[in-house]
């Protein structure tokens, strides 16, 4: 197995076990800290989790694809996450994925609802949220990032 | 345990276990319930939502399979409200179902179609261009091929790799309409029991590679039989098919449920045995290499019986049916003649594990036991008479009663196989079980009985 969690990754873990009765809850902080320490999420990386918490490694794959914010995949390009649900598709979320989806140098997810209604449309760029979109100011946020 | 309480079923009371599952009430009295996700063996997932009832006292109709019954409950499983709830979610299963039920192996014997005929009826609401589209044919491994498009997502194979076999080969990926089953990217169901799953599922997802495209399921003639595979007798159904102007064939074993026996299950290699069964059969007499008909090989059998008087040994196999191996002790008494089922062939280590496998891979080995049958090799003979033993042993003259075709000297009878015959076997833990004659070929083999009694004349 090519995987293995960092030293402080494995403190944190030994950290979380303490806290809940059944190791299955750190399915989703461990997934987290692979994601983090890999960039994404590899099989390996499902495989070691599944030894830590004694949990199959199919439940976890399982569980990876069920929530769009983990990658199974590496990507060169920059990840652009754009909420597709309702508050934001009600103030234009479709224009900005349709602008989105012809620049060939990122790579576009749409995914489900980020939590910030109130300030819709939104996307997410590394944990980074940015708010009230419009096309000029995707653009501006793009340039900017390269 | 739990006192036994009255409940009210469509105006008709039933005597049940208070807190038992009401889904295996109505299963038992055959109350008709469309389900897909509940299995006895599996338990009650409640995902399918297809059992739909009517309690008397809750707002909304319930699921049977995860209601448990208390005293007083007045249930209704007909009427007009139910049945539209029942149409409602069948929609649902519908939409991105292909619907290609002409082109399906599962066609005959599918849940959905069933229900479909029973509460839909509908044209698909959703067409086929806009429906979400999935794998068409994966091969899982195993002998088992999937296709997600036709799947409804009831989890059953998914449970029966995490309960029953523990190997957690299968799950359920992604989320909404992605949903799909699937295995570890580059992994494979391998289990010894993987092929149950085909068994299990409801609908047209999972299908024997085996046995898909070999035959629709209502030309099928089921027929109840034991595994000859080892000592445990999982019980089987046959099903065969005799096509006009062919021989009769057998299709596929399905396991068939025996709670003190094997349960709902059966392994694989059980499941595939039928290809030996069929495979290499021996069809003429035999004398040294050369086909003669049945007529000289009983006459050369006579013979021989007549030159040999004494130092007769019989072997006989410890596969064949209790009634078999008495005729055949029987004769060997008239003959005076040693018996032994030598037992070393019949031990496997490797075959056991610890579900339904069993290391002894002789069927009826327990008759054997009963009846103080010798289970050594034979001493040096000078006629050995071989009712199918699958060792090959030296005398002066050896006639061997075969079922398949072997490389032997000597004369050689064909003899009918099990499914061609009918019996009794009595399974390691003592069950005596019953096997139907399946198979009913245009030149019939005759049987080791038959053949003793022309032995005799």
């Amino acid at each position: 197995m090519s995987f293995m969690f960092s030293k402080e990754n494995l403190l944190k873990i030994e950290e979380l076990k303490k806290r809940y009765p059944n190791p299955h809850a750190l399915s989703l902080p461990c997934l987290w800290m692979a994601q983090y320490q890999e960039g994404f999420i590899s099989l390996d990386a499902i495989d070691a989790i599944s030894q830590i918490i004694h949990m199959p490694s199919m439940e976890i794959y399982g569980v990876a694809t069920f929530y769009t914010m983990f990658r199974l995949e590496p990507s060169e390009k920059l990840i652009v996450d754009v909420c597709k649900t309702l508050s934001c598709k009600l103030c234009g979320s479709d224009e900005i994925l349709e602008h989105l989806e012809k620049n060939d140098t990122i790579k576009l997810r749409h995914v489900e609802c980020l939590g910030s209604c109130s300030t819709a449309p939104v996307m997410q760029i590394n944990d980074v949220y940015y708010e009230n979109l419009t096309i000029a100011k995707v653009d501006a946020i793009l340039k900017e990032l390269k | 345990m739990s006192e036994m309480i009255d409940i009210i079923v469509d105006s008709q009371s039933y005597k049940v276990q208070n807190g038992s599952l009401l889904i295996d009430l109505l299963i038992k009295e055959k109350i008709k319930v469309p389900y897909f996700c509940y299995h006895e063996s599996l338990g009650a997932d409640g995902n399918c939502r297809m059992c739909m009832v009517e309690i008397e006292g809750q707002k909304r109709p319930q699921i049977a399979c995860d209601t448990f019954i208390k005293p007083g409950m007045i249930i209704r499983s007909k009427g007009e409200n139910i049945e539209k709830v029942r149409t409602d979610i069948l929609e649902l299963e519908l939409i991105n179902h292909p619907v290609d039920c002409p082109i399906c192996d599962q066609a005959g014997e599918c849940s959905l179609q069933e229900f479909y005929m029973e509460y839909g009826l509908h044209d698909s609401k959703i067409s086929i261009s806009e429906k979400v589209k999935h794998s068409k044919h994966l091969d899982l491994g195993s002998n088992v091929m999937l296709d997600q498009e036709r799947c409804v997502l009831c989890a059953r194979c998914t449970r029966f790799t995490d309960k029953i076999t523990y190997t957690h080969e299968l799950g359920i990926i992604g989320r909404g309409d992605e949903a799909k089953v699937t295995t570890m990217p580059g992994r494979k169901l391998d289990n010894p029991y993987a092929m149950n799953v085909v068994d299990l599922c409801p609908v047209g997802a999972l299908t024997s590679k085996d046995f898909r495209f070999a035959q629709r399921v209502w030309f099928l003639q089921t027929v109840d039989s034991i595994c000859h595979g080892c000592a445990k007798g999982c019980n089987i159904y046959i099903d065969h098919n005799k096509i006009k102007y062919q021989d009769d064939v057998i299709y596929r074993f399905r396991p068939r449920r025996n709670d003190n026996v094997n349960g709902f299950f059966i392994c694989d290699a059980g499941r595939l045995s039928y290809k030996q069964l069929q495979e290499n059969r021996l069809e003429s007499a035999i004398l040294n290499g050369e086909k003669i008909t049945q007529m000289q090989a009983i006459a050369k059998a006579k013979e021989l019986l007549a030159k040999h008087k004494e130092n007769i040994t019989v072997v006989i196999d410890a596969n064949l049916y209790t009634e078999e191996i008495e005729a055949i002790l029987a004769f060997a008494k008239e003959l005076n003649a040693k018996v032994c089922s030598p037992k070393e062939v019949y031990r496997d280590e490797s075959f056991k594990d610890d579900m339904l496998r069993s290391s002894n891979r002789a069927a009826n080995y327990k008759t054997i036991e009963r009846l103080n049958i010798d289970t050594k090799e034979p001493d040096s003979s000078s006629l050995i008479l071989n009712f199918n033993h699958p060792q090959d042993f030296e005398a002066t003259s050896v006639i061997n009663f075969l079922t398949h075709n072997r490389l032997s000297l000597g004369l050689s009878l064909p003899i009918a196989a099990y499914s061609e015959n009918e019996g009794t076997l009595t399974n390691e833990d003592g069950f005596t079980q019953k096997c139907e004659k399946a198979i009913f070929k245009n030149v019939p083999i005759p049987t080791i009985i038959e053949h003793l009694i022309r032995l005799r004349r």
